[in-house]
């Protein structure tokens, strides 16, 4: 019993956690991209084909559900995203909880690829409410292609989110879930229905334009796009005009990928109108955060505006799909 | 007795005083997957980095396990518990050695629970000048910090750092910081004069362990246990447990069966695992402390417990029935029975078994304090086989005869029906909180 005989000695630890990528955190995209693109395919638990919906329930445990979701594009330069954020998901945590911006988030992780030339243009989990999600993003794909035509599906993402969610913040109490999609690219014009068959397996009578998804998805969530620096088309004139022009001041710039998770959650606390800006800032320099200023330059033009309630609808799937569905909550 | 639940699950415990062959247990558990339910993992639900499960795989490995699980070679991955105490320092010592080994990426293996405590190197520190200070009378301690932490928690529960900290830089080097000007102070020192790293290389050490390792929320142990089976790999031994051990000769640290049935009944599957207690073919002990069948006569090789520079030598003693039969009630009783180092009687003729202590000549039988206790047992002699045993024959009892020693403090202890030697302690019941180490460390 008893070693004693390990080194303690803490550059050494140090250097041996900072060695490596993180990569074996994405065992799922590691082995899966192994092969040859052609057999790439979807985690089963990601798959959106045959969705029929996520599900952001109230439960015993989580009495006051609030959903989030976060959709990343997973191609070219974005595929740090993922990695970022599974280190950086227990801050994410922290401050939701902890500072008490809401009490009870249940995250989905998504990602978001190419239709026209992608095998994987789209993964969405499930909503969840402990660090499941954490295996939800160890599963992601990170297929890496993208045609660097400036284009991502990031429209059938919200065709898929508007569509085949349901919650009960929504439902329930006219509070809206929060959507952030991360990317640094232009959606396509059209949800196509094509695609639509292809992805999801359904069938749809016509394209969508993306200002009408737009619309529908935002009876449900405040949505939010995300721009990292650093990323192909950061500070593009033509991607950041496009994403206004749809979401207005919720386009956020955001200068240091690091500190994604504490701007999401930050915005969560100011949608939630638990915090105002400089009280969210000093959250984050009370956790030792390093990304104060970063987060509090993206996040400038945010602070003022105030929090809509959405139009409490009925789902928007009929009953037997409902029927048929159900997370699993601890 | 309990059926082994369906599922799988099993707790493997040690009912001596560690070092039966827990490690090689749950190797050969991890490797002997149940036919299409594999282990989802290897779970610690007590003590930290000086746990020392040695792993020898058949194409000639060797691992000495501390917070890795001993399923690793396996293949098995490894979840520390909130029982678990978390060396990062340490532990990424062992990972640079499994990676050694081929283990492709070590902490891919390896989940933490947040709420977990951590030990860092102003415990160790500590838990060595105090060890130190005891001169002679030393409680054969690791030199790891294990009860330090332990103690410091108790002390400061607000204060004590856990795994989860690491994820908050600022909040951890804050902790840090307290903790050891707290440390030094106790030992009349100041915080500079305490031989360990400064707070804020041991914070960015830290840090990148949260980086690294994925920590997990209270539901994660629940999807585990629902997912598949898991084995549960204790360390250390009943003997040594913080109630049931010697004093002071103890670990701070429960060391039955009972942390682990406590995971399983919170996540609604109470009882629902095959409490497997491990033994040796002879008995031994690592560190200080009462071996009643001590004979350092014995020449059995030892080949992975050497004198240990805190613990000191590693010692040999003939199978030891009564201590062992105390360890099994101490722990509520066993499903089944590991027993390892068959092959070591056949080619040790002189290893005999202890079936019964005498004190003043008359049979004493320890039982677990669940009442008033009485005394602690004085096992006198060892006596050999009363009758022929499975390994060797009657000969002339070991001679050492080492009473244990008692720290005073009114701690559950174990008990002797002997009424030659009562003397009044407190009920277990009214001894220190679960957790409290009975003596002072």
């Amino acid at each position: 019993m008893g070693s004693g005989t390990w080194s303690t000695d803490v550059y050494d630890a140090a250097a041996t956690y900072r060695a490596g990528t993180g990569a074996s955190a994405f065992a799922y995209s590691d082995s899966a991209t192994r092969g040859a693109r052609s057999t790439w395919q979807a985690h089963p638990t990601l798959d959106p084909s045959g969705l029929t919906t996520r599900e952001s329930r109230d439960s015993d445990e989580h009495p006051d559900s609030l959903a989030v979701a976060v959709l990343f594009d997973v191609t070219g330069s974005m595929q740090t995203v993922p990695r970022v954020l599974q280190t950086k998901l227990p801050e994410l945590f922290g401050l939701l909880l902890r500072k008490g911006y809401t009490e009870h988030p249940q995250i989905l992780f998504g990602a978001v690829g190419d239709a026209t030339c992608d095998r994987v243009p789209l993964q969405l989990g499930q909503f969840e409410s402990d660090n499941r999600m954490d295996d939800d993003l160890g599963n992601i794909l990170l297929e890496g292609g993208g045609g660097g035509q400036m284009t991502e599906s990031y429209e059938l993402a919200m065709y898929a989110m508007a569509r085949h969610t349901a919650l009960d913040c929504v439902e329930r109490r006219g509070r809206k879930g929060y959507l952030f999609l991360i990317g640094d690219e232009l959606p396509y014009g059209k949800v196509k229905a094509r695609e639509v068959a292809a992805v999801l397996g359904e069938t749809i009578p016509e394209d969508i334009p993306v200002p009408v998804i737009l619309a529908e998805l935002q009876r449900l969530y405040h949505v939010y796009f995300i721009l990292p620096a650093g990323t192909a088309y950061a500070g593009s004139a033509e991607v950041l005009g496009t994403w206004r022009k749809l979401l207005g001041q919720h386009v956020i710039e955001l200068d240091d990928l690091d500190a994604v998770c504490e701007t999401i959650a930050l915005t969560i606390g100011l949608g939630e109108e638990a915090i105002d800006l400089q009280e969210g800032l000093d959250d984050l320099t009370d956790l030792g955060s390093g990304s104060v200023a970063t987060v509090g330059k993206a996040l400038g033009g945010l602070a003022r505006r105030t929090t809509g309630v959405a139009v409490p609808g009925p789902s928007l799937l009929d009953a037997t799909d409902r029927a048929a569905t159900g997370t699993t909550r601890l | 007795m309990t059926a082994p639940h369906p599922d799988g699950h099993v707790i493997v415990c040690d009912l001596g005083f560690g070092d039966a062959g827990k490690g090689t247990v749950v190797d050969h558990l991890c490797r002997r997957q149940p036919a299409g339910r594999p282990y989802r993992a290897v779970v610690r639900h007590n003590g930290g980095a000086q746990a020392a499960h040695n792993v020898v795989t058949d194409d000639g490995q060797h691992h000495t396990f501390a917070q890795f699980g001993s399923g690793t070679l396996a293949g098995v991955p490894t979840h520390l518990s909130r029982f678990a105490l978390v060396d990062p320092l340490a532990l990424a010592a062992e990972a640079r050695h499994l990676a050694g080994l081929g283990v492709p990426d070590p902490f891919a293996l390896l989940t933490v629970d947040r709420r977990a405590l951590l030990t860092t190197p102003y415990h160790a520190a500590a838990n060595r000048l105090r060890e130190q200070r005891r001169g002679a009378a030393r409680h054969g301690s690791c030199g790891l910090g294990i009860g330090e932490t332990a103690h410091y928690a108790l002390q400061y529960p607000a204060d004590a750092p856990t795994a989860g900290d690491c994820t908050t830089p600022g909040r951890l080097r804050h902790l840090l910081d307290l903790l050891r000007a707290r440390l030094a102070e106790q030992l009349g020192l100041t915080p500079e004069d305490l031989p360990a790293p400064p707070p804020a290389d041991c914070t960015a050490a830290f840090t990148a362990f949260a980086a690294r390792v994925r920590l997990t929320d209270p539901g994660h142990l629940g999807r585990l246990l629902r997912s598949g089976p898991v084995v549960f790999e204790g360390a250390q031994g009943v003997l040594l447990d913080e109630h049931h051990g010697f004093h002071p000769y103890t670990t701070w640290s429960t060391t039955t069966f009972d942390n682990a049935e406590t995971l399983l009944a919170e996540e609604g599957a109470a009882r629902a695992a095959l409490r497997l207690g491990v033994l040796r073919t002879y008995t031994t002990r690592h560190g200080a402390g009462p071996l009643p069948t001590h004979d350092k006569d014995l020449t059995v090789p030892e080949h992975h417990n050497g004198t240990g520079p805190w613990q000191g030598p590693f010692r040999i003693g003939h199978f030891d029935t009564v201590a062992h039969r105390y360890a099994l009630a101490a722990a509520g009783g066993a499903d089944a029975l590991a027993l390892t180092h068959l092959d070591i009687p056949a080619h040790h003729r002189d290893l005999r078994i202890a079936e019964t202590y005498e004190l003043d000549g008359t049979p004493c039988t320890p039982s677990p304090a669940v009442t008033p206790a009485t005394s602690p047992p004085r096992p006198r002699s060892p006596t050999p086989c009363s009758a022929p045993g499975p390994v060797g024959s009657p000969t002339p009892a070991p001679t050492r005869r080492p009473g244990p020693r008692r720290s005073g403090s009114a701690s559950p202890s174990p008990s002797c029906s002997s009424p030659t030697a009562r003397r009044p302690v407190r009920n277990a019941s009214a001894g220190p909180p679960p957790g409290a180490l009975p003596s002072t460390p």
